[in-house]
C-alpha cells in the first residue's frame, strides 16, 4: 500500500466516525506513512507483527486487507485489530504486547524457524519497566525480536518528556523514528453526537 | 495416592507431551513446593525465568501463540498478583479480542502459602481463588483440594475443549497433611 492509500484510508475512516456509523473509539494514524512505508519494508510477511491502539497503517502495511480492516472498525474493534492468520496482535494496554511478542519471539527460537518479530511501541511505552525487562531479556538470549520507537513526544496528550524530565537514549539496535501527530490521540477533533 | 505424588504424577503426564514447556522461578532449581513435583522432569522442558511475573505472562501467552503449551508457574498467589495485567487484560481477553481467532493454550500453577509449621504472613499466604473467579472470564479457575482432583483436572487443563486457559490452584499445606 503506498502512501497515498494509507492516507485515503484513514480519512475514510474519519469520514465514517465523524458519521456517527463507529461507535468506539478510534486512533488515527497520520504524518508517519513515509517511515512506516520504508521499515515494513524489512517485515516479511511471515514475521510476526506487535502494535497498540493506533495500528490501522501496520496492519495495512502487514497485509491486512482494507476492507476487512475497515469493517473490524466499523464493528468496534479498532483497538483490538488481531488476526491469528497474519499474525498481528494489539493491545491497548501501554506495554501489554511487549511481553507476548518476547514470548513469541522465544518460541521462534526455541522451533529453530527463520521468521521475526517486530514490537512497535510509543516514546512513553519505550520508557517502561516491562520493555526494559522484555528489551533485556530478548538482547540476553539473542531473540529474533525487533523493537520499532515510534516518537510522538505524546502519551494521550502528556508530553513524554516532562513527566520524566528527560528521555532515556535509544540503544542503536532499537529502530527509531519521530514524528507529529496530524489527528488528535483519539477521534478526528470533532464532536460527534451519537 | 498422596498430594504431592499426584502433583509428579500430573507433571509427568504433562512432560510426555512434545508441546509443553515448564517455566517460573524454581523450575530447575530448588526454591519452593513446586519445585519438588518437578524434579523428575528433564531441564530441556524447563525455562527458569528471572522474577520478573508480568513478563512471564505474557512470555507464557507468546509462546502458546506459536504453537508450545506452557505450565507456567508461580509459587505462591501472592506473586501471580504481580502478572494481573497479563492476566486479566491479555490472556483472558484474547479469544473475545481476536472473534474466537486466538485461543492460546497456558496452564497457570499456583499455590496458597501454608501457615504451618511456619506462618508466611501476609505477603505470602493468601488465597485469591475468589477473587480471580470473579475476574476472570475465559480462564477455568480450580482448586485442587483432594488428591483425586489433582490428575484430571491437569488432564482437562491439557485437552480439555471448553477453557484454553486453565488456573490450578494447590495447597502448601496438603503437600504435608493429605
Amino acid at each position: 500500500m503506498n502512501k497515498q492509500e494509507l492516507i485515503n484510508f484513514e480519512l475514510k475512516v474519519k469520514e465514517a466516525y465523524e458519521a456517527g456509523k463507529i461507535k468506539a473509539p478510534v486512533h488515527l494514524s497520520g504524518n508517519n506513512e513515509d517511515q512506516l512505508i520504508e521499515i515494513f519494508k524489512k517485515v516479511n510477511e511471515d514475521d510476526w507483527v506487535f502494535t497498540g491502539w493506533r495500528n490501522h497503517y501496520h496492519a495495512l502495511l502487514h497485509g491486512f486487507d482494507p476492507e476487512e480492516l475497515f469493517s473490524l472498525i466499523v464493528e468496534g474493534r479498532s483497538m483490538s485489530i488481531n488476526s491469528s492468520e497474519r499474525r498481528f496482535y494489539s493491545s491497548s494496554i501501554v506495554a501489554g504486547s511487549i511481553p507476548l511478542a518476547l514470548g513469541v519471539a522465544q518460541s521462534i527460537k526455541l522451533k529453530e524457524e527463520s521468521n521475526k518479530v517486530w514490537c512497535f511501541i510509543g516514546d512513553m511505552t519505550f520508557e517502561t519497566g516491562v520493555f526494559h525487562e522484555c528489551y533485556k531479556y530478548s538482547r540476553n538470549f539473542n531473540l529474533p525480536l525487533e523493537f520499532v520507537v515510534e516518537d510522538n513526544n505524546m502519551s494521550t496528550n502528556t508530553p513524554t518528556d516532562e513527566t520524566w524530565n528527560k528521555k532515556s537514549k535509544i540503544p542503536d539496535d532499537v529502530h527509531y523514528y519521530k514524528y507529529e501527530r496530524n489527528f488528535p490521540h483519539h477521534g478526528t477533533g470533532s464532536w460527534v453526537l451519537f | 495416592m498422596k498430594y504431592i505424588e499426584e502433583l509428579i504424577r500430573s507433571m509427568e503426564y504433562l512432560a510426555k507431551d512434545e508441546r509443553t514447556i515448564f517455566l517460573g522461578q524454581s523450575v530447575k532449581y530448588s526454591g519452593n513446593a513446586i519445585y519438588n513435583t518437578l524434579k523428575s522432569i528433564n531441564d530441556s522442558k524447563k525455562i527458569e525465568t528471572p522474577v520478573f511475573e508480568e513478563v512471564q505472562m505474557g512470555l507464557s501467552t507468546g509462546l502458546a501463540l506459536n504453537g508450545f503449551i506452557p505450565i507456567t508457574c508461580y509459587p505462591r498467589f501472592d506473586f501471580l498478583i504481580l502478572a494481573c495485567n497479563q492476566l486479566v487484560n491479555h490472556l483472558d481477553k484474547m479469544e473475545y479480542m481476536s472473534k474466537g481467532k486466538m485461543k492460546p493454550r497456558v496452564i497457570i500453577r499456583t499455590s496458597i502459602g501454608a501457615k504451618e509449621p511456619l506462618d508466611g504472613g501476609p505477603q505470602h499466604t493468601s488465597d485469591y481463588t475468589e477473587a480471580f473467579k470473579k475476574m476472570l472470564t475465559n480462564v477455568k479457575v480450580v482448586s485442587l483440594g483432594e488428591p483425586e482432583d489433582i490428575f484430571p483436572a491437569f488432564d482437562e487443563a491439557l485437552n480439555g475443549k471448553d477453557f484454553h486457559v486453565s488456573m490450578l490452584i494447590e495447597n502448601g499445606a496438603f503437600y504435608n497433611d493429605k
